[in-house]
């Protein structure tokens, strides 16, 4: 490896280079910034600007956009309380409450900060641990996948709020979406009535729309008139964090950054159950349970710590074993082959030097995802400074285009108002909507390895305990829903004594 | 607040001058869908066309589109885009030939929705094994069928080429009640599954098995093709066609929806064939994607569709149980 | 502009008398759950029309849905059957209050984006939609500035522009 360190930073280092890597960053902030623009569609557009470039600048303009798409879909979550990405929907539960609370730009950079942490880490795992980690993570079988995704429903008792019994009816519904379209393993349709553009069932970004900022568009209904006009100038945004803050905010990050890695190496798993599981984790092991889903700083930092740690771990896969772990990084493999560029571990041998080129590239990404984001916190900081008048029927122009985006069709648009009407009528049964996105995002990878596991095993459940994996993820979902049922009877015991 | 006006009225003026000449300096662009995973082979080549759509053409450019779902993804194309529409669509006989005899609730089309554009490659798959099995050649895996072993094939897709395929060959072995297709969201993820021992075969194309291949967890069995391959890291590897076993290779024809204008075919054509044509692309398309260019006439389409159609009906019955 | 203005301004504030103090006290939990329990039984109900399965599956494709809606109905029944014993011990039901106000005015957002939305489709000028959704929220915020009317129709069209011929999406 060393051997290639040195030609690799030369490689890297080039004024070309830099402009690229930050060219990309900031494409890739605003893109995502936007909802319903995701990340995968803004490389799509932008890979035709590669076709003229060599492997590194092409690559290092690709990754700019990638890592800090990771980071930017926090930016609307935490402004307007509409998650830019699916992936930063757990970002937003504490991010907009604590931006509601005047703190705005604590949350930027709290949402910054753990993102290039978590960029950071995952690209030195890359680096020095890449190809021993792929070798585990290739060891993973369908029968593991599943125990991962139900390790993830266990989040469903924390983000169900104050019953866990309709979160779980939420959680149903999500999943029951999930399976609206073809049947993954058959290909037949479920739940189409007819509609030809369910056939591919219901994209998540687009449900999002509809779930989350649509909603909170309908819900300037409930706001005051005087609400309307409070000069939130006044309010104080310093945007500094206190040290009991940023103590508190260590732990988190480190420990959503591993699990990112560990969540982005496993090939199908993404950036939005890396952030859901580390949400979850921290807010388990958090002394300061109360905060989450109020503001909590810690709730922040595991979400983007994690769904950021996920880029570099994709690439793991991607580059030694040629798997591309999600849909952005399958056209950045598309990429490096155009370029005649083979992933495998045989190339490092061949083009090491390249190889390293890219993984040390993903550090200084990272690091001008950083400078970038500080320049642009302030401006993003200023979109909460616009009057409501101004601001309301921009989102809803940016939400609407958004959707069309997705599949350039105005069905998709006409979904968002549906899943807007449901998102209201749950409200007024204090149902939560979180619990549907996770099923939406956890539904057909859950459905798809059960179903697979037990056709391969000819329906015996013992495939799930079949190996150490399986184990290690049955005692963590153990230990999980033991967390929940403490967690519910300390509730309990301190409702009835303040009975 | 007059200043503020005029000057948004500038900038607007601006604004709109500048789309303008945006427009009319704009190439049209052609949405091309890949309607499988973007790591497959097909959304690469398409990919790769894309990159070279700007050297050959100022007029047409291709823009490239992976949405995985197969026949679910074209059923939505052609629901979705007619005649007029800049878009364009993959398919192969996967959807035309097999899904379309096999089980032809799940297509919303047939070939009379599209105006033919071009063949872009031809692609042999391989049969690979878990390494365990020590299985190389036709010989070897008759031998181990005859054993009574359980077989699992990963496969791209629950329809399609590759399941066909291999239904069609182990059917053809008198294996049909011991087979067990195991359909994986790409071929990667099929590939990978032989690896790892979830399943004991794998089809897929050369190119994704390579690097599995390289690590020593598989051997290559068995190509479908006539002969033994010739190139590439696999050349040697037996054709299962010299034991008359069925087989056909992959194509992956360029879609445009019917009705469509023959001038603006002919076009786009045109610009496929020069693509196609380039050194690069060639070498690229045979060194690292291991497929070979294939440029077809519709005769030559249609001819595959029945022959493939021909293949499926005689093996139907094996491949239905 | 200003009389219009003025005039629905005025409108709104008769309205909004009348329905300020309408609330009503809705059992929600027991609604919740008979209004899901019913879901589930359709979602059944429909599933053989709706899924086809194969012979040949170990596990079909109705499986995972089925134990999906087996479990929504089981916490429905938790639910209802927790407000029968409230019911039973003549406890008060868990309720909300529903202000008609908020309610009817939900419904007027709405149907701004409704009508935004049916402009874009049926017009295939999604700059239309978007002009009528700029002048539809800020009659909606009773807004006097002029400003703010140029300000936002300007971005209006400014979002269309960069998504129409920057991003090449065609609407």
């Amino acid at each position: 490896m060393l051997q290639f360190i040195g030609p690799a930073a030369g490689l890297l280092f080039t004024l070309q280079n830099i402009i690229w890597i930050n060219l990309g960053v900031f494409i890739g902030s605003v893109f995502a910034a936007i909802p319903g623009l995701s990340v995968i569609l803004c490389v799509i557009l932008f890979l035709p600007v590669t076709y003229r470039l060599s492997a590194i600048p092409g690559m290092m303009f690709l990754l700019g956009i990638y890592c800090a798409g990771g980071y930017g879909g926090s930016v609307s979550a935490i402004l307007i309380n509409t998650p830019g990405t699916p992936h930063a929907a757990a970002t937003m539960l504490d991010g907009h409450p604590l931006s509601k609370q005047g703190r705005t730009k604590v949350a930027l950079k709290i949402a910054l900060y753990a993102s290039t942490f978590g960029g950071i880490f995952s690209a030195i795992t890359l680096l020095f641990l890449g190809p021993q980690v792929a070798q585990i993570a290739s060891q993973l079988g369908t029968a593991e996948y599943f125990m991962v995704c139900l390790f993830g429903l266990t989040i469903i008792a924390g983000v169900s709020g104050k019953s866990m019994v309709k979160g779980i009816i939420s959680a149903c519904i999500g999943l029951w979406i999930s399976c609206i379209g073809s049947d993954p393993m058959t290909s037949y349709d479920r739940f189409t009535f007819g509609v030809p553009r369910l056939y591919l069932g219901l994209d998540l970004a687009v449900c999002l729309i509809g779930l989350f900022a649509l909603v909170e568009i309908m819900s300037r209904a409930e706001d005051k008139k005087e609400v309307l006009h409070v000069d939130t100038r006044k309010m104080k945004d310093d945007g500094v964090l206190t040290p009991d803050e940023k103590k508190r905010i260590r732990l988190p990050i480190f420990l959503s950054s591993l699990i990112g890695v560990m969540v982005g190496i496993i090939p199908g798993t993404g950036a939005s159950e890396a952030s859901w599981f580390s949400y979850n984790t921290v807010k388990n092991i958090s002394k300061h349970k109360e905060e989450f889903g109020h503001g909590s700083v810690e709730g922040i930092a595991a979400a983007e710590a994690a769904n950021n740690a996920v880029t570099g771990a994709t690439l793991i896969p991607l580059l030694t074993l040629g798997i591309p772990g999600d849909g952005t990084v399958a056209i950045m493999l598309s990429a490096l082959m155009i370029n005649g560029l083979n992933p495998g571990l045989s190339l490092f041998t061949t083009d090491g030097d390249i190889m390293y080129a890219i993984m040390l590239g993903l550090i200084l990404v990272n690091v001008f995802m950083l400078l970038q984001g500080k320049l642009l916190t302030q401006l993003f900081a200023k979109v909460v400074l616009i009057p409501k008048e101004i601001l309301t029927p921009i989102i809803v122009i940016f939400c609407f285009a958004g959707a069309y985006s997705v599949n350039k069709n105005y069905f998709d648009v006409g979904v968002t108002l549906v899943f807007a009407l449901i998102a209201w009528i749950l409200r007024k049964f204090d149902m939560p909507a979180v619990p549907i996105l996770l099923g939406m995002v956890l539904g057909k990878m859950t459905e798809t390895n059960f179903r697979r596991a037990l056709f391969i095993s000819d329906g015996n459940p013992k495939i799930f305990f079949s190996s150490i994996y399986c184990i290690i993820f049955l005692l963590l979902i153990i230990v999980a829903i033991g967390a929940i049922v403490r967690s519910k009877m300390t509730e309990n015991k301190a409702a009835n004594k303040g009975e | 607040m007059k200043k503020r006006i005029l000057s948004m009225g500038v900038a607007l003026g601006m604004m709109a001058s500048m789309m303008v000449g945006m427009t009319a300096q704009a190439a049209e662009t052609w949405t091309v869908t890949c309607p499988w995973a973007p790591s497959g082979v097909a959304a690469m080549v398409s990919q790769q066309a894309a990159t070279k759509s700007t050297e050959y053409s100022d007029d047409l450019i291709l823009v490239a589109e992976a949405v995985k779902g197969d026949a679910a993804t074209v059923n939505t194309w052609v629901a979705s885009n007619q005649a007029g529409d800049n878009s364009l669509v993959f398919a192969g006989e996967g959807l035309l030939s097999i899904t379309s005899l096999l089980d032809p609730a799940k297509l919303q089309f047939d070939y009379e929705n599209f105006a033919y554009v071009e063949n872009l490659y031809s692609s042999i798959f391989v049969l690979s094994a878990e390494a365990s099995l020590g299985l190389e050649g036709v010989e070897a895996l008759e031998a181990y069928v005859e054993s009574g072993e359980a077989i699992s094939v990963a496969v791209n897709g629950a329809t399609g080429s590759e399941a066909f395929l291999a239904a069609a060959l182990f059917g053809a072995m008198g294996a049909g009640d011991q087979l067990k297709l195991v359909p994986y969201e790409s071929a990667a993820e099929a590939a990978q599954a032989v690896a790892k021992g979830e399943t004991t075969f794998a089809v897929s194309h050369q190119s994704q098995i390579q690097e599995t291949y390289q690590q020593g967890d598989v051997t290559i069995v068995c190509a479908f093709d006539e002969s033994a391959l010739e190139n590439g890291p696999f050349a040697g590897v037996e054709g299962v066609g010299e034991y008359g076993y069925p087989y056909f290779r992959n194509r992956c024809f360029v879609m445009a929806p019917a009705g469509t204008e023959e001038e603006t075919v002919t076009a786009l054509r045109t610009l496929y064939d020069d693509i196609l044509a380039d050194e690069e692309v060639t070498s690229w398309l045979q060194d690292t994607m291991l497929l070979e260019v294939d440029t077809m006439t519709e005769e030559d389409v249609k001819a595959h569709i029945e022959n493939v159609k021909a293949i499926v009906e005689e093996y139907e019955e094996i491949v239905a149980g | 502009m200003k009389d219009l203005i003025e005039r629905i301004d005025s409108g709104f504030d008769r309205i909004s008398l009348r329905l300020e103090d309408k609330e009503i006290q809705a059992p929600v939990d027991l609604i919740a759950g008979i209004l899901f329990l019913l879901f589930g039984v359709f979602i059944l109900a429909i599933m053989p029309e709706q899924v086809t399965v194969s012979e040949k599956d170990v596990v079909n494709g109705r499986a995972f849905p089925t134990m999906l809606m087996g479990l929504l109905m089981f916490c429905c029944v938790l639910l209802i059957g927790k407000e029968v014993i409230r019911i039973i011990r003549k406890q008060p039901l868990t309720r909300k209050t529903i202000n008609l106000l908020v309610e009817v005015k939900a419904l007027v957002i709405f149907c701004i984006l409704l009508v935004t939305f049916l402009i874009c489709k049926y017009t295939g000028q999604f700059v239309a939609g978007a002009v009528f959704c700029c002048l539809g929220f800020l009659i909606y915020f009773r807004c006097k500035k002029p400003a703010y009317y140029a300000i936002t129709l300007v971005l209006a069209v400014a979002i269309w522009a960069a998504f129409r011929y920057l991003l090449k999406v065609n609407f």
